[in-house]
């Protein structure tokens, strides 16, 4: 079989596709995707910022979703002593990467990659997710950072499963497309630290929203509206 | 004031934080009710470790991987044949093992193994013993003698006739760990391990193997 034809897998396709779509929602390209139909119904898209934070949390959801596909591969090869559940072939196999017992899980924790992807896409979601809901918030740098910082640490070890890969012999393309997800997130993330601050991130901020200052001002404080005392009743009060 | 506007900032988490958790938990879910993972280890339950190295057989010293010897999808109702394998780890130096050796092994192989063995097994399940020679001693330790021409000595003069493994350098380790001598194991032919005298010492190996390997017609 031709290397790259054996590399195809359908069942990767709804994973990929959605990893292209965020990072097409991160391009130029992003204006065109938000349909007027989505604008109506998420204002945001209408901005650089929105189509960023919509376009990351594809790509974080795309990394989450085959995170936990290898998880369910590395529980099957389990189930079923090794199992081969990919093509057998001699550049892309995951049953020779995922059900791999040297390397399969992480050392000295030995739980299995696939959990740890997951649980670092969902910290990322969560980052993504807080931000894009209050954009204006105190703790939004804090979050950039911790996702810049926890983006720059996974390189690391997508470096050192790729000599893992390599020491087996074999790629897997599951594994693969987590590894991309995860390098485009955290490029997401350094993009949106440079956005931090500017205009953009300020329009973006008030167009999120759409409400008028007062409706925002209440919604901050959850719906409390403070009582606004006379100087008659303060007169009263210092008696 | 102040207290409310960041306790209106956390809203912005926990609701993030929700609907993060409720993606986790769906897809965990998922994974938890497709897949029924066995785990690598020494416990009853478990799949039995990698266990290579090379097999005295006759007079011949050969190639062995337990893994090209068990099938993970044998069914006990199919028509493929699936091996159960008791097996042994014992050093050459070890009392009990020779007591073992002598008084347990020989009349256990007599009525296991061979073709009309007089235990009666079902036509497509085999039981194999294999022993797996490993070093409880340094090799310079005074009175205990390793190597190969030890383990050849040890089975022959007990009359036993079934596989040795040379596993004195105790490379078995990475996988069963610091076993003592005698260790019993008894694997099914999908590679689970039935029975330890590790987690039931109370149940003697014979016995064991007894109850797990199925009766076939006499």
């Amino acid at each position: 079989m031709v290397a790259g034809l054996e590399c195809f897998d359908a069942s990767l396709m709804p994973h990929l596709g959605i990893l292209l779509l965020g990072i097409a929602m991160m391009t130029p390209l992003g204006e065109a995707l938000a349909l007027p139909a989505l604008r109506s119904k998420w204002k945001s898209l209408e901005t650089l910022l929105g189509r960023t934070f919509a376009g990351l949390f594809l790509i974080m959801f795309s990394g989450f979703t085959v995170s936990a596909h290898t998880l369910w591969m590395h529980n099957k090869a389990q189930e079923m002593g090794g199992g081969s559940f990919c093509s057998a072939g001699a550049v892309c196999d995951c049953a020779s990467v995922i059900g791999n017992s040297d390397w399969n899980t992480m050392p000295f924790i030995g739980l299995p990659w696939g959990l740890l992807g997951m649980l670092a896409f969902a910290l990322f979601m969560w980052l993504i997710i807080s931000i894009a809901k209050d954009p204006a918030a105190s703790w939004v740098l804090t979050h950039l950072k911790i996702g810049t910082n926890f983006g720059i640490l996974g390189i690391g070890i997508i470096l050192y499963l790729m000599y893992a890969e390599y020491e087996i012999g074999k790629i897997c393309q599951f594994c693969t497309t987590a590894h991309i997800a995860h390098v485009v997130a955290t490029i997401g993330f350094f993009r949106l630290s440079s956005l931090y601050g500017s205009s953009e991130w300020a329009v973006a901020n008030s167009g999120i929203s759409g409400m008028d200052s007062s409706s925002r001002e209440r919604r901050k404080r959850g719906g409390y509206v403070a009582p606004k005392i006379s100087l008659m009743d303060k007169a009263s009060e210092e008696e | 004031m102040q207290r409310r506007i960041i306790s209106n900032e956390a809203g912005a988490r926990s609701d993030a934080m929700m609907i993060v958790s409720v993606i986790f938990i769906a897809a965990f879910t998922y994974i938890a009710l497709t897949t029924s993972p066995v785990y690598t280890g020494i416990g009853v339950g478990d799949r039995a470790p990698d266990l290579q190295g090379q097999v005295l057989i006759g007079n011949e010293w050969v190639d062995f991987n337990l893994a090209d010897n068990i099938e993970p999808m044998w069914d006990e109702d199919g028509e493929d044949i699936g091996t159960w394998y008791l097996i042994e780890f014992m050093d050459t130096n070890c009392g009990h093992c020779i007591n073992a050796a002598r008084d347990d092994f020989p009349s256990a192989q007599a009525n296991w193994l061979g073709e009309d063995a007089p235990r009666p097994t079902p036509d497509n399940i085999n039981v194999e013993f294999l022993a797996v020679s490993i070093s409880l001693w340094e090799d310079t330790t005074p009175g205990k003698e390793y190597g190969k021409e030890e383990i050849v000595e040890f089975r022959d003069t007990y009359g036993l006739n079934f596989g040795f493994m040379d596993s004195q350098d105790n490379s078995h380790q990475s996988g069963w760990g610091n076993l003592g001598t005698p260790s019993y194991f008894i694997v099914s032919p999908n590679g689970i391990i039935e029975y330890t005298n590790l987690e039931t010492p109370e149940l003697v190996w014979q016995e064991a193997l007894e109850n797990l390997v199925p009766r076939g017609d006499a």
